[in-house]
């Protein structure tokens, strides 16, 4: 387990995250295809900061801690999780709180809660969801 | 000061100047960025804490190379940088990249209703 120790953190951020997108209709994981295209190059230039700043001597990792298995350029396989996960649960939080402001909207507009509540781990709702296309602005 | 001070600085400059200057999704002047942004933020110190904590650490510093302030408990100030950077590009490509499919599957208008199901449907 030791050596998995940075892989089970890892783990843990998409495990704890998992219900905004079960339960608050986040619907990160279910546009694979629009993760991929935003997550590329976001993944490609922190890994290439990653593997300067190792190559700098920055940065170093636990021997202990880590599996040990190496990428190209000395970087480790948790480096990659790392840059892929959590932006991920980014990504979660993000659709999660616009779906959560968008439900209260509906409350205030004077929609029944158990409607509201029933939409929510579908997205944003039926009605027109201002965070889905025009970003809702700051007041 | 040193190497990761400076690079994680220059990270967050560049992050908002490919919102600002280049995709310009909006995002920056939206609640649910700011409230998912400290919600981020306020979970990174548990994660990053654990990773970083000098009794018994899994990612190492040069110390050398920083400013050497590390708070809460033992996280390095600009892994705060780091992570507020590599977060927003996250949202800005994601947003960017939702608009995109939008428009190429002909809703242009964007507006309400149709842009989402559209969103939906993708």
């Amino acid at each position: 387990m030791e050596r998995g120790e940075y892989l089970v953190v890892m783990g843990l951020c998409l495990l704890i995250t998992l219900p905004l997108e079960l339960l608050l209709g986040a619907r990160v994981w279910r546009r694979p295809r629009r993760l991929l295209v935003a997550m590329a190059p976001l993944v490609l230039a922190y890994s290439i900061w990653d593997i300067a700043m190792i190559a700098a001597g920055s940065w170093s990792y636990s021997e202990e801690k880590l599996t040990g298995i190496l990428l190209p350029f000395e970087m480790p396989l948790e480096e990659l999780v790392f840059f892929i996960v959590v932006p991920i649960c980014g990504l979660l939080t993000l659709e999660a709180v616009g779906n959560v402001l968008t439900a209260l909207g509906r409350l205030r507009a004077g929609e029944p809660l158990g409607r509201v509540l029933r939409d929510l781990p579908h997205g944003g709702g039926p009605r027109p969801a201002p965070s889905a296309s025009t970003e809702e602005k700051v007041a | 000061m040193g190497i990761y001070t400076l690079t994680a600085l220059v990270s967050v400059v560049v992050v908002l100047a490919i919102e600002l200057l280049w995709l310009r999704t909006g995002i920056l002047r939206t609640w649910r960025y700011w409230l998912a942004m400290a919600i981020v933020m306020g979970f990174q110190v548990p994660v990053d804490g654990w990773l970083t904590k000098l009794s018994d650490p899994l990612v190492l510093y040069n110390e050398a190379d920083m400013t050497g302030v590390r708070a809460p408990w033992d996280i390095p100030v600009e892994d705060f940088a780091f992570g507020f950077g590599m977060v927003t590009l996250a949202m800005v490509l994601w947003v960017h990249a939702g608009r995109r499919e939008e428009r190429r599957s002909g809703t242009g208008d964007g507006a309400g209703d149709s842009g989402r199901r559209q969103e939906q449907r993708a």
